[in-house]
């Protein structure tokens, strides 16, 4: 058996149980080998922090970012200036975030990551 | 390390559109992350409300939202159909067109040189200095060819060919302001590349001549416009074309020094019948013997009577004025009245002249 946890990130173990519903067993570490590896190659290659670039400066340009702020400003309205904390807006924020990313942005997101894929992994 | 690659091929592609989606939510995390740390920063460091401190200019420079209007509210064409008073001829202008027409109205500009001296070559109550100047600048003036003189198009009485702007204003104001306050006063404004001699007066002529070379192109039956010191032509066809034109009292050129000569008169009213428009091919411009500038010499017996005879007789015409511009206009003012396309009555009247004289 080989001990692969080293190579993940330690948070993403847990993940990959929970949603695949299987019991660590070796397919789940051929996926955890997969995902680990996927993850290297975009690091290594520098294509995650190009393609986190991409995504910020879209959001921004359609105008994500501002509607997010208004909604930050919201939470603090509601908790107080003084007492607001990142987890309050954390929690509060980001499920709203991830619902209103526009179809364009995530379509060529998605397209950018497939094609990186294709052509790494084979 | 050993890459898998089962996964991603063709029946993984879900394990492959998983994997994708993945990826992408954990970019999409990582940007809503970053935001929240960076509200929470403005927060605690006191600046994320900054811009909201000042009401009211918020509300006075919001960002407008209607039709027709642009996001500070400024209507586009606002200014399109609006009307100026212009402060020379009081008349009112379309905004867009107001500035050409001050320049044309003052008369500074270079358009409007040009214009003024057209209209010079086509009126007669305009002083002749004036236009003196006016040809010089043109002649030097680097886009003027003669070519281009000579092709120019027919008469227009509406606009200035010369307006950059002639085809596109000539589109919009089809209805208003085109026709109504631009065919007046531009009516005078014939741009020809010469002059038509057929349809001057006996007066306009006269003017031109002193002021222009004035030799007929035989392509365009056109006179020419350019100074006496045109290029193109030589002085004894600006002689023969005075000659033609003017008549028995032809005007010595301006740059004569001239008359006081010989005073033949006898068969002047001959002569003018004689001197028909169609016998104009006949005079040759080589009889130049004599200087450019005099043309009223002893040569007057000569067989070409046709042209010294007439000039004496214009000598003796201006026998009242002995300057060569004046007698010119002097001059021609006696012979040309009726010479114009009636030869017959201008004989008599010219005789009628030399007997007061007589």
């Amino acid at each position: 058996m080989v001990v692969v946890f080293s190579l993940f990130d330690a948070d993403r173990l847990p993940n990959l149980a929970r949603r695949s519903g299987i019991s660590p067993t070796n397919t789940m570490n051929k996926e955890a080998r997969l995902k680990a590896s996927i993850n290297q190659k975009l690091t290594e290659t520098g294509e995650r922090d190009r393609l986190k670039e991409l995504l910020r400066a879209k959001l921004t340009e359609c105008g994500w970012k501002d509607q997010m702020k208004a909604q930050c400003k919201d939470v603090i309205k509601q908790k107080g200036l003084e007492h607001v904390t990142v987890e309050d807006l954390v929690v509060e924020v980001t499920p709203k975030g991830r619902a209103l990313v526009p179809d364009s942005v995530k379509k060529e997101l998605l397209q950018r990551i497939r094609a990186f894929l294709t052509q790494h992994a084979s | 390390m050993k890459m898998e690659e089962k996964p991603l091929s063709g029946p993984d592609n879900t394990r492959l559109e998983a994997l994708i989606q993945d990826v992408y939510s954990e970019l999409v995390e990582d940007a809503c992350l970053g935001l929240c740390f960076e509200v929470h920063r403005a927060v605690k460091q006191g600046y994320f409300f900054l811009d909201e401190t000042d009401q009211d200019s918020i509300k006075e420079f919001e960002i407008v939202d209607q039709p027709g209007v642009d996001i500070f509210g400024q209507v586009f064409n606002q200014w399109k159909n609006k009307e100026c008073e212009c402060p020379n001829c009081k008349r009112l202008i379309a905004a867009s067109r107001f500035a050409p027409h001050l320049e044309k109205c003052l008369g500074m500009g270079r358009n409007s040189s040009r214009i003024a001296n057209r209209r010079l070559a086509t009126n007669n109550n305009i002083s002749k200095s004036e236009s003196d100047q006016e040809d010089n600048d043109d002649l030097n003036d680097n886009d003027w060819s003669y070519g281009a003189e000579k092709k120019a198009k027919k008469r227009r009485p509406d606009k200035n060919q010369n307006s950059p702007r002639r085809s596109k204003s000539l589109k919009h104001k089809n209805g208003e302001l085109g026709t109504s306050l631009s065919s007046d006063p531009y009516k005078q404004y014939n741009y020809n590349a010469g002059i038509s001699y057929e349809s001057l007066g006996p007066n306009e002529i006269r003017s031109l001549l002193t002021t222009q070379c004035g030799v007929i192109s035989e392509h365009t039956k056109r006179m020419c416009t350019r100074s006496h010191r045109c290029p193109q032509h030589t002085d004894d066809q600006r002689r023969a074309i005075r000659l033609f034109l003017l008549g028995p009292s032809v005007p010595t050129l301006p740059d004569a020094d001239v008359e006081g000569d010989s005073f033949d008169i006898p068969n002047g009213q001959a002569l003018l019948s004689r001197l028909q428009w169609e016998d104009f091919p006949d005079v040759s411009p080589t009889d130049s013997a004599s200087s450019k500038a005099s043309t009223n010499h002893s040569d007057s017996k000569r067989p070409k009577k046709k042209k010294r005879l007439d000039l004496s007789l214009n000598s003796g015409g201006g026998g009242v004025n002995m300057t060569g511009v004046s007698s010119s206009s002097c001059q021609s003012n006696i012979s040309l009245s009726t010479k114009k396309k009636k030869p017959k009555t201008a004989a008599p009247s010219v005789s009628s002249i030399y007997d007061e004289l007589n």
